[in-house]
C-alpha cells in the first residue's frame, strides 16, 4: 500500500472500528487525533499507542453537543484525513418512540460528520484531503426496531455522495459500510438479549459468509481508502459486510 | 393524508385520489394554498394542518387526519423543503430544518399514524427524490435527508411488515410544478433554465405534477399489495446512468 497521508482524525477510536483503524494507521507512519467520548478513554487510547512510529494525541468530545464538535475541529487543526466512526445505535421501536433518542442518534451519527466537514474545510481542500465516513449496512437495509439508526447511516452515505460531488477534485469523500463486526455495539446487543448464546448465533449467521467480521479487518479497508492508491475513489460506498446486502439464501 | 398538499405534487395526488372516490385529509405549511385546496375538494377533503417542522406537529397533523375521517388507509409523506446551498452555506438552522422536514417528520408521522394503519392493514407512501439515490453539487442537507428517508422507509417496512402496513418510497425526478416555474422566473432565463431541467432527464423532458401523482396512486393501491420496502425511481433516466452526447 502506498504511503499514508500525514495528519488524520479518527472519531471514536478509543473502541471498536475507530480504535483499530487509528492503531492501524499509526503503525504504518499516520500521526493520528484520536477522539473519545471521555477524557480517561481517550488519555488509555493515547497510552496504548505510546511505542507507534508516528505522533498520537487525543480529544474527548460529545459528539452529540455542538459546541463540543466546535472544539474537536479547533483543537485538531488542519488534517489531511478526516474519518468519521463515532455512531451510536439505540434500539428503537415505533411504539416505544423516543423523540430524545431519534436526535441523540441523528447528532451524533450525521450531524457531526457533516459539522466537522464544515469547521475542517479550509484545511481539508489546502491538502487535498479526503473524508471517510462509516456508515452501515443498515444505511442500505431495514432493521426492524431500528428505524432512527437506519434513516442516520442511509443519510450518511447520502452526505458522502453530496460531499464528492460539491468538493471535487480538491477534496475526495468516502463511505463505508460494514456489516456485522465483533465490537462493543455488539457485545452490548448480546448482552440485552434474553438468550446470549441464540443472539451470538444469530449475527453469526446474519451474513452469507456466516462470521462476523473483527474490527481490524474493516481498519484495513478504511486505509487503503485513506491511502494514495484509492486517489480516483470519491463518492463511493464501499461493502464489507459478509454479502449481507447482497441478497438472502433460501 | 397527505402532507404538502396546497400545491405540486401533493395537491395532485389528492386530486388523483378523490378522484378515485378517497376521502383526503390534506396538510401544508401554507394556509391560503391549504385554504384553496380544500375549497377546491370541497366534502371531500378535510384539513391536517400542523407545522411539521416541529416535534409535535406531526402527532397532530395525524390526529386531526383521523378525527377528520374517523380512519387512515393511506398516509403519504410527500412535505419536504429544499433550499440549495453549498456546503459553507449550509447553516445549522437550515441543516436542522431539511432533517426536521423531510426526515423526521416522516418518521413521527408513521410512528403515531401505525396504530390506526394496523387497524386498517394501510399502506405508507414517502416521497424522496432522484436525489435520495444519487446526489448534485451544493444541495447537501436535502441530499442527506432524502437518502435517509429511504433508508428509512426500509427499516419501518421491515418493521411493520408484521402488521399488514407496507411502506415503499417514490423517488421522482423533476417536476414541472408552481415551483419549478418560481424558480424559472427567478432564474432571469426561464426558457435557459427549462432547458437545462430538461437536458438532465435522458428523456429529454421534465414531469408533470399529474403524471407522478398517477404512478404515485398505483403505489399505495391493491396493485402493488407485495410491495414493501421498495425505492422506485420515476425519473425519466436520471438516475440510470449518463448519456454520452455526440460532440
Amino acid at each position: 500500500m502506498s504511503a499514508m497521508p500525514k495528519r488524520i482524525l479518527v472519531t471514536g477510536s478509543t473502541r471498536g472500528i475507530g480504535r483499530a483503524t487509528a492503531e492501524y494507521l499509526a503503525s504504518q507512519g499516520a500521526d493520528i487525533i484520536l477522539h473519545g467520548r471521555h477524557r480517561e478513554d481517550v488519555d488509555a487510547a493515547v497510552a496504548r499507542l505510546e511505542a507507534a512510529p508516528a505522533l498520537v494525541s487525543g480529544i474527548a468530545a460529545d459528539l452529540s453537543s455542538r459546541a463540543d464538535i466546535a472544539h474537536l475541529a479547533e483543537t485538531a487543526g488542519e488534517i489531511d484525513v478526516l474519518i468519521n466512526c463515532a455512531g451510536i445505535y439505540e434500539e428503537q421501536t415505533l411504539e416505544g418512540l423516543d423523540a430524545q433518542s431519534w436526535a441523540r442518534t441523528m447528532d451524533v451519527n450525521l450531524t457531526a460528520p457533516w459539522l466537522l466537514t464544515r469547521l475542517m474545510l479550509d484545511g481539508l481542500r489546502r491538502r487535498r484531503g479526503l473524508i471517510i465516513n462509516v456508515a452501515s449496512d443498515a444505511g442500505l437495509l431495514g432493521i426492524a426496531g431500528g428505524g432512527t439508526y437506519c434513516a442516520s447511516k442511509g443519510a450518511l452515505i447520502g452526505l458522502t455522495k453530496a460531499l464528492a460531488i460539491e468538493l471535487a477534485p480538491d477534496v475526495r469523500a468516502v463511505c463505508i459500510c460494514p456489516g456485522p463486526v465483533a465490537t462493543d455495539m455488539m457485545t452490548q446487543s448480546v448482552a440485552a438479549a434474553r438468550d446470549h448464546e441464540a443472539a451470538l448465533n444469530q449475527w453469526t449467521n446474519y451474513a452469507p459468509l456466516g462470521r462476523i467480521a473483527a474490527p481490524r479487518e474493516i481498519a484495513s479497508l478504511i486505509a487503503y481508502a485513506a491511502s494514495a492508491d484509492a486517489a480516483f475513489a470519491t463518492g463511493s460506498v464501499w461493502l464489507m459486510d459478509g454479502g449481507l446486502t447482497a441478497g438472502k439464501r433460501i | 393524508m397527505i402532507t404538502g398538499a396546497g400545491r405540486g405534487l401533493g395537491l395532485a395526488m389528492a386530486r388523483a385520489l378523490v378522484a378515485q372516490g378517497c376521502r383526503v385529509a390534506l396538510n401544508d405549511k401554507s394556509e391560503s394554498q391549504l385554504a384553496a385546496a380544500l375549497t377546491e375538494l370541497g366534502d371531500c377533503a378535510v384539513s391536517a394542518a400542523a407545522d411539521l417542522s416541529s416535534v409535535e406537529g406531526p402527532a397532530l397533523c395525524v390526529d386531526q387526519a383521523l378525527a377528520g375521517l374517523g380512519h387512515l388507509d393511506i398516509v403519504v409523506n410527500n412535505a419536504a423543503i429544499n433550499i440549495e446551498n453549498d456546503i459553507a452555506r449550509t447553516t445549522d438552522a437550515l441543516w436542522d430544518m431539511h432533517l426536521a422536514i423531510n426526515l423526521r417528520a416522516p418518521h413521527l408521522v408513521v410512528a403515531r399514524a401505525t396504530a390506526a394503519l394496523r387497524q386498517s392493514r394501510g399502506v405508507v407512501l414517502n416521497v424522496a427524490s432522484e436525489l435520495g439515490l444519487h446526489a448534485i453539487p451544493n444541495n447537501v442537507a436535502y441530499v442527506s435527508a432524502k437518502h435517509g428517508l429511504i433508508a428509512l422507509t426500509r427499516a419501518l417496512a421491515i418493521e411493520l411488515a408484521q402488521h399488514g402496513i407496507r411502506v415503499n418510497v417514490l423517488c421522482p425526478g423533476t417536476m414541472d410544478t408552481d415551483l419549478m416555474q418560481e424558480c424559472a422566473a427567478a432564474s432571469g432565463n426561464p426558457k435557459e433554465y427549462y432547458a437545462v431541467f430538461n437536458e438532465y432527464h435522458p428523456l429529454g423532458r421534465i414531469a408533470s405534477p399529474e403524471e407522478v401523482a398517477n404512478f404515485a396512486i398505483t403505489l399505495v393501491s391493491p396493485l402493488t399489495a407485495f410491495m414493501t420496502g421498495s425505492s422506485i425511481a420515476f425519473d425519466g433516466g436520471s438516475t440510470a446512468g449518463r448519456v454520452w452526447r455526440a460532440v
